[in-house]
């Protein structure tokens, strides 16, 4: 989840930044290449600080990495939900108490080594647990992994490891790096953190700060025929609007993550040679979640956060915020995972009338001036939609007596005051769900979280009986059982509103229509693209 | 003097806008009564279609009417404040510096070279990304970058004031050096920097707006800035949501400078005279 401080989007600085990349933008990418290669060109709305995806498990970092370096399975559209990638099958014990991983055979690394299983148990070990955002949580209870031969791991768990969970954390936790180039260094600060090496379909070419990234096609790829095209280029282009532009110009082939802004895309799907895609984002939904800090004396009333929900018009916030890209939502697992989603929860109707009447009964009755409680409203600055749901919010609480002010923020400024110093009441929150509510979802909510955890339940709310379903869950192996406890946390969160979710939302792309194979499966955008063409 | 400026067609023309928008900030809570952000109706409606709304509304549904007048006075608000800020900041340091001189005058004028050195827009932009956006902090922000001309222009008064006959009778009486310098020689110093405020004025409506395009404004009032920036992302579907704010900053601080202008050609004269 840290994806989105580095990737997003028009804060302050990137702004700044972005004029000073169009005025360089003529100084744009005239490498030399050979005659004849094909080059698909690519927005790229932010340059991560750290690229290396086994260490931030990021959207804004796979964007550009998983071209490179490979998770050992990748989400699918076929039964079941995933691809293998460099793993070729996997299999847990009966007792939860190992997973054994079968490998690809033949795979070798950018530098000529050759891809065996010390390199993933290195990974797991060194890196994804200890370092990596998301691996800290799921692999917290991995002992050891076995490597009996070459192409064959164990990973061993002290606590039982639902394979369910496993499997949905594949393709977001497990990129795996090369041993031979990372042991014994500092694996944070290692140089190959900037110029990758992987075992992916691209090879890493360059970096120009504030210009553009370069992978060329990797020639030892192990699905022979792919790459189909010979060069990626990311040109950085930190100004949606510039991403339009350059699309229409031809400058550019694809603008991923919704670069080109909702209210553009009526316009552009209508211009010819450019196609607007909206699949390719199924296991990367967004939710805009409001957080609560339970410390306010307000707020920590059940009836006030009841209110609030009541008086949120979710109809409002998809048609005219999302203008229909997006759909309303029901708790804290969005719809679009329907291994999780249950519909049985408590929905709040948009009802003013009801929502003044539970402030009343509360009994915070209106002043003179006919406010109730003020409060301060903290939306994250990472997307247009998030400050603009801000800015609904606001009128929509005065309506129902709640003065709310609202405090911007840049992005670290943003991160501080919410994650760290816990200097908001309410804010609102782009959080991501990930395929399962374990990786990312249940952290917003579950009691004993560390102060400083972005995107993790810091407004000091906790409730023993959601943290008991959270934590049986973790280790309930049986699949069936598992999602029965995960409508139970639906239930009990959306009856007890530690926060509230609004809206489910997911990305667009717009591309030429030269581009082949956009949004072959639901990860698409920050998949590996072995298989995108490129048409004359 | 009021006569003088009434003759020349440029104060007139930029006082009658001036005038009107003067008026408009100070009674905008009579022309636009209420939350000038509550939503008014459906989003995107094109200007001069909706009578209820003539100038249309932006991505929300908030009329761009509303939002003009509103706009309207935090600009005056802004550009007011930071000129009152920059001038009496600049007059008292320059009047401290030209009066006092030796090392007082060193000293302070090295700590106005440091100001000027930066461009004041860094300084602004810097101060509000730390200090955090409000409407106070935004217009010390602008003064912040502002005073140093008051002060250079004041001392520059003062040294030459500081010689006169009156100065030094008044040192003859016994009269005390800051009582002086407050009460003779600073309301002489004045008029060249009066004249530099309007210009002072303009430039940090400029600054403000430019502060809350970047995302500096204060997110709780409307700002012209503002509803430029938030504009710009329809730039192509709905040009006029950064166009119409747009002309009302040109309209604004053309009139400012056309004013400034002409004070400063009558000054100039009277004195040439």
């Amino acid at each position: 989840m840290r994806a989105l401080f580095s990737r997003r989007l028009i804060s302050r600085r990137s702004l700044l930044g972005s004029a000073a990349a169009l005025l360089g933008s003529t100084a744009l990418p005239r490498l030399g290449f050979a005659a004849g290669a094909v080059r698909l060109v690519a927005a790229a709305d932010s340059e991560p600080r750290q690229l290396n995806p086994a260490i931030v498990a990021s959207n804004g970092v796979f964007f550009i990495a998983s071209k490179v370096i490979e998770p050992l399975a990748e989400a699918s559209y076929d039964d079941g939900g995933l691809r293998p990638l460099l793993a070729t099958g996997w299999e847990g014990s009966e007792d939860g108490s190992s997973v054994t991983f079968a490998l690809r055979e033949g795979v070798s690394w950018h530098d000529g080594k050759p891809f065996t299983s010390a390199d993933v148990a290195f990974s797991a070990m060194e890196v994804w647990k200890p370092l990596q955002n998301i691996g800290r949580g799921v692999f917290a209870n991995l002992e050891a992994v076995d490597t009996p031969d070459d192409h064959t791991a164990v990973f061993r768990f002290a606590k039982p490891m639902p394979l369910q969970l496993i499997a949905n954390a594949l393709p977001v936790v497990s990129a795996v790096l090369p041993k031979h180039v990372y042991e014994g260094t500092d694996i944070a600060e290692n140089p190959a953190n900037a110029a990758l090496v992987g075992t992916g379909p691209f090879v890493w070419g360059e970096h120009r700060p504030g210009e553009y990234y370069l992978l060329r096609k990797n020639p030892a790829y192990w699905n022979a025929g792919e790459p189909r095209v010979d060069e990626v280029v990311f040109r950085v282009l930190p100004d949606r609007a510039a991403a339009a532009s350059s699309l229409e110009a031809g400058e550019i082939q694809l603008a991923a993550f919704s670069a080109v802004p909702l209210v553009e895309l009526d316009r552009i799907g209508k211009v010819p040679g450019l196609e607007v895609v909206t699949k390719g984002y199924e296991a990367l939904t967004y939710q805009l979640v409001v957080e609560i800090n339970h410390r306010n004396e307000h707020l920590k009333e059940l009836k006030v956060r009841q209110a609030i929900a009541h008086a949120i018009d979710k109809a409002f916030v998809l048609d005219t915020i999302f203008l229909g890209y997006a759909t309303a939502a029901t708790g804290p697992v969005p719809a679009n995972a329907p291994e999780f989603h249950t519909d049985d929860v408590t929905i709040y109707d948009f009802d003013v009338a009801k929502a003044n009447a539970l402030l009343d009964e509360a009994g915070f009755a209106r002043g003179a001036d006919g406010t109730r409680v003020a409060l301060r409203l903290l939306p994250a600055p990472y997307f247009n939609e998030t400050k603009q749901f801000g800015d609904y919010l606001r009128r929509a609480l005065a309506a129902i007596g709640i003065d709310a002010t609202i405090v911007a923020n840049d992005s670290a400024g943003h991160q501080k005051a919410v994650y760290t110093e816990h200097a908001f009441d309410l804010a609102i929150a782009p959080t991501v769900f990930r395929g399962d509510p374990a990786i990312s979802t249940t952290i917003l909510v579950r009691s004993g979280v560390p102060d400083g955890v972005p995107f993790s339940n810091q407004g000091g709310y906790a409730n023993a009986e959601i943290d008991r379903v959270v934590d049986e869950a973790l280790v309930t192996l049986d699949p069936g059982a598992r999602v029965e406890l995960y409508h139970q946390f639906q239930r009990l969160v959306t009856a007890d509103l530690p926060l509230i979710n609004v809206a489910d939302w997911s990305f667009t792309s717009v591309a030429s229509d030269r581009v082949e194979n956009i949004a072959t499966n639901p990860r698409w955008a920050v998949s590996n693209w072995a298989d995108v063409g490129l048409a004359d | 003097m009021i006569r003088e400026l009434a003759r020349r067609p440029e104060a007139r023309v930029g006082g009658a806008l001036l005038l009107l928008l003067v008026a408009v900030a100070a009674l905008a809570p009579a022309l636009s009564p209420g939350d000038p952000l509550a939503i008014a109706g459906r989003p995107l409606i094109p200007p001069l279609t909706d009578p209820a709304l003539p100038l249309g509304t932006d991505r929300l549904g908030r009329s761009l009417l509303a939002g003009l007048i509103h706009g309207a006075r935090t600009s005056v608000t802004i550009g007011v404040v930071s000129a009152l800020v920059a001038v009496a900041v600049g007059m008292a340091v320059g009047t401290a510096a030209g009066f006092a001189g030796g090392l007082v005058d060193e000293g302070l004028m090295r700590v106005v070279d440091a100001f000027q050195i930066v461009p004041g827009f860094l300084l602004a932009l810097a101060f509000v990304s730390v200090a955090g956006p409000s409407l106070l902090v935004v217009a010390v922000a602008i003064a912040l970058g502002a005073w140093t001309g008051p002060a250079r222009l004041s001392r520059a008064r003062v040294l030459s004031l500081r010689e006169a006959d009156f100065v030094a009778s008044a040192r003859v009486t016994g009269m005390h050096p800051v009582e002086i310098a407050v009460r003779q020689v600073m309301p002489l110093a004045l008029p060249p920097v009066l004249a530099v405020s309007s210009v002072i004025v303009a430039g940090a409506i400029l600054t403000e707006a430019a502060l809350s395009f970047l995302g500096l404004g204060d997110p709780n009032v409307v700002t012209w800035g503002g509803m430029i920036a938030e504009g710009r992302n329809q730039l192509r579907s709905a040009a006029w949501l950064s166009i119409i704010p747009g002309l009302a900053l040109v309209a604004t601080v053309v009139s400012i400078y056309l004013v400034g202008e002409a004070v400063g050609d009558v000054l100039a004269g009277r004195r040439r005279r």
